[in-house]
């Protein structure tokens, strides 16, 4: 006999968001720096862009002192406790998650987790610095993927499993639509810019695929020159890529079909799933691309709302 | 006295392949394996629960890597006293809230039952399962200096520690590898399983399969890792009280994904008085409204059972030597450090008149508060005590000052001796079950008798060792090694 307490079915979804929304924090954080890094241009390029992570309509005010926003936007994103987005807050918010737990997941999975937590608080500020970002970025990766790996091997397939997955699957999904959130918002700050010379477009749409380690799998599907049409249909709808918004779409159901009564839940994914395959944005218009991502992020954040009060909030 | 080192500062027979071993490794090579071990608490995430500590209330366990060492015949023969002296409690708890035949026979004074805090008038009457009532204590003993054991004090309520035997073990066993190669250590795995045994006997009748939850007050309680441990190693749930409701038909349920499933034990590890606001403090947060109700109904097991306090008292404590003797018939197999009641005029004026060699103890105080140490104390403390007793004598109990033994200890001069104590955890129901050994809390100040966790006290796994019985046998191990 299992049972799955509502309280505890609302800690494993959150805590699964959290540790997920760390690791694709830390890989668009790493593609992004690989396009600054390898920007032939002489005006070097913004990392404003790239706050847009934490949503669409957060301003980071940069200082003087830091002229490419470069410390600024990344102490936010990594190691800033205050702010809701860095990996540090999200981490420890996991492990807060996951620390009430531990009697439904593997001990070896609890390690991971309080692994990662104790690295990221020792690491996270120094990481700003360009010398250490890359290791660390990789290591929160790495320990991320750990966790999953455990779960995959060692956890029985019944209810806590299934919300952890739905947990990852939901933030998933929405991270990867953020990530043609920046583009957007990288094509509309060379805009605005009195810049000279233009961003090379195939350069900026390899670290968007790179963003979500889709580079060589849109490359082996496409057979075709990097092209930012068929970069955002990738991501969006190419079912059989796993971080594609699709590829999340069809796995949740997987989930849903084995957790008990969706009802409800299986609604707002078959509309979440609609308004993804609806999006036809011209790659290039920075606004209409942004547009197109809010929408479906707004059917997630519906999908979100669904699941809360199906599995959490329980009215009994 | 020191329980691993003779008074010539040689190792005792039990400590010589530890003490030998120290001493071949270097204290640098003892450093560099306690920081191993260290390691280990964190990574695993052992940790306690400390309120004051803002963000990061939970802080890693503090563990001493040289292990405290008990003889297995010694420990038979300790094993013996705490299963009697258990049984003895619980057969004193269930009469109290029934018979009361040892207050009729003038054993034990009626009075005494009136002014106790933890004795639950809204329980008379009920009988729980196997007569028992306080299914997992843990008793603190502590070793004068002429090397004999005391019961030092009861824990009945929600005795706290066991995880951490458990994981003492697991750190140690890395630690120092080589040594279980060659020692028969008992081992403490088992403990868990025989809770879960324990807790599916409490189940109401007829019930095969039985739902077991762990009650806990939520992560704020300092001992919140170890009820995550306990369910963890059950396979029990963790349950909050909001998790919980009592229907109409006086069952218990929690609120799963799937609507409302039927608990049919529940090991609470919340206080009696916020455990059902119905019954006892009707501000409870913490609590379940109706569990009182379903568990005299005999719809769900409780354990400890509510009330099983009563016997976790400090003035009960002085009895306890005639509760053993008028229950069972036996002498006491641990002797309870000597109490003097001031509430007769003879100990009284005893205590009056030796103040300055006895510990004075509150009694229905915890946590060690309220405690007056007469040869550490003040003259105005002693006469102010002198006032307080005379004023209340009822409420006071007075001890001879114990030496508490030591063990080696790693500290940042090198290895020193450190006092300790030793709380075994007691299982008890139509059968009894004592951890081999238990958990040795040791005071890491130098002559520092305090050894709770958080004041600065440590831990240290704790051996309990069978020698080898034969020569021949004992020949044969060290030389087959770990290859056998």
């Amino acid at each position: 006999m299992t049972v799955l307490l509502a309280r505890t079915a609302g800690r494993l979804y959150w805590g699964a968001r959290y540790v997920e929304r760390a690791e694709d924090t830390a890989r668009v954080v790493n593609a992004y720096h690989e396009f600054v890094v390898d920007d032939p241009s002489e005006e070097p390029l913004r990392w404003e862009p790239l706050a847009v992570l934490a949503g669409s309509h957060v301003t980071i005010d940069v200082p003087a002192s830091d002229p490419t926003g470069e410390r600024t936007v990344l102490h936010h994103l990594l190691a800033d406790h205050s702010s809701v987005c860095s990996i540090a807050n999200v981490v420890g918010r996991a492990r807060e998650n996951f620390r009430t737990t531990r009697e439904v997941m593997p001990r070896e999975a609890w390690q991971a987790i309080n692994q990662l937590s104790q690295y990221v608080e020792a690491t996270a500020s120094g990481a700003v610095d360009r010398q250490l970002r890359n290791r660390f970025l990789v290591h929160v990766v790495e320990i991320s993927r750990r966790l999953d790996g455990v779960l995959e091997s060692t956890m029985t397939r019944s209810e806590p499993y299934h919300l952890i997955r739905l947990g990852r699957l939901v933030e998933r999904a929405d991270m990867t639509t953020r990530v043609l959130g920046v583009a957007a918002a990288g094509i509309l700050a060379v805009d605005d810019s009195e810049r000279t010379g233009v961003v090379n477009d195939e350069i900026r749409w390899m670290s968007v695929l790179r963003s979500v380690s889709a580079l060589q799998m849109y490359q082996r599907a496409t057979h075709g020159p990097i092209d930012g049409m068929a970069v955002v249909r990738f991501l969006l709808a190419y079912g059989s890529f796993p971080r594609s918004v699709t590829g999340c779409f069809e796995e949740m159901r997987r989930v849903l079909d084995v957790l008990p009564s969706p009802g409800d839940v299986i609604v707002a994914l078959d509309r979440a799933q609609d308004a993804a395959a609806a999006a036809h944005p011209d790659a290039s218009a920075g606004a209409e691309l942004d547009q197109a991502m809010e929408t479906v992020q707004i059917a997630i954040g519906d999908l979100h709302r669904a699941i809360h009060a199906r599995y959490v909030d329980v009215h009994t | 006295m020191d329980e691993l080192l003779a008074d010539d500062g040689t190792a005792r027979p039990i400590g010589a392949a530890l003490m030998q071993l120290i001493e071949s490794l270097g204290v640098d090579e003892l450093r560099a394996r306690q920081r191993v071990a260290e390691l280990d608490i964190s990574t695993m995430g052992i940790t306690f629960t400390v309120y004051t500590d803002g963000q990061n209330i939970d802080r890693a366990w503090p563990f001493d890597i040289i292990p405290r060492m008990i003889d297995g015949r010694e420990w038979d023969s300790i094993s013996r006293g705490l299963s009697q002296r258990l049984v003895a409690l619980n057969m004193f708890i269930d009469d109290i809230y029934n018979d009361q035949r040892i207050i009729a026979d003038g054993v034990f004074p009626a009075e005494l039952l009136v002014a106790s805090a933890n004795y639950r008038p809204q329980l008379r009457g009920v009988r729980p399962k196997h007569g028992v009532w306080a299914h997992i204590s843990g008793t603190d003993l502590v070793r004068d200096h002429d090397g004999q054991m005391y019961v030092l004090e009861d824990n009945l309520r929600v005795p706290s520690g066991v995880s951490y035997v458990i994981e003492n073990r697991g750190v140690t066993k890395r630690a120092f590898a080589e040594l279980f190669e060659r020692q028969r250590i008992r081992p403490v795995d088992g403990y868990t399983d025989e809770l879960n045994r324990l807790l599916a006997s409490l189940a109401p009748d007829g019930v095969a399969d039985p739902q077991i939850a762990v009650l806990t007050p939520g992560i704020y309680n300092s001992a919140y890792f170890e009820h995550s441990f306990l369910a963890e190693r059950m396979g029990a749930e963790l349950v909050e009280g909001a998790d919980l409701v009592v229907g109409d038909d006086d069952f218990v349920y929690m609120k799963t994904i799937n609507g409302l499933e039927r608990v049919h034990v529940i090991y609470r590890r919340i206080d009696d008085l916020f455990l059902d606001p119905e019954v006892f403090r009707p501000d409870s947060m913490l609590g379940v409204p109706g569990l009182i109700r379903a568990w005299r109904s005999g719809n769900v097991g409780l354990a400890n059972a509510p009330g099983a306090g009563v016997a976790d008292d400090k003035v009960v404590y002085a009895w306890m030597p005639d509760i053993i003797r008028y229950y069972l018939d036996e002498e006491p197999g641990i002797p309870n450090v000597p109490t003097y009641r001031t509430m007769y005029e003879d100990e009284r004026r005893y205590v009056i008149d030796h103040i300055h060699e006895l510990v004075v103890k509150p009694a229905n105080e915890s946590g060690g508060y309220g405690i007056l140490i007469g040869d550490r104390a003040t003259d105005v403390e002693l006469s102010a005590a002198i006032a307080a007793i005379e004023a209340d004598p009822r409420n006071w109990v007075a001890q001879p000052i114990l030496s508490l033994s030591t063990v080696p200890t790693l500290v940042d001069a090198g290895i020193e001796a450190r006092h300790v104590d030793l709380r075994p955890f007691v299982l008890t129901s139509d059968r009894s079950y004592v951890t081999p050994g238990g958990l040795t809390r040791v005071a890491l100040t130098k002559g520092s008798l305090i050894v709770n966790s958080s004041q600065g006290g440590g831990s240290k796994d704790t051996w309990v060792v069978d020698r080898f019985t034969s020569p021949v046998e004992a020949q044969h191990q060290f030389q087959s090694g770990g290859t056998g």
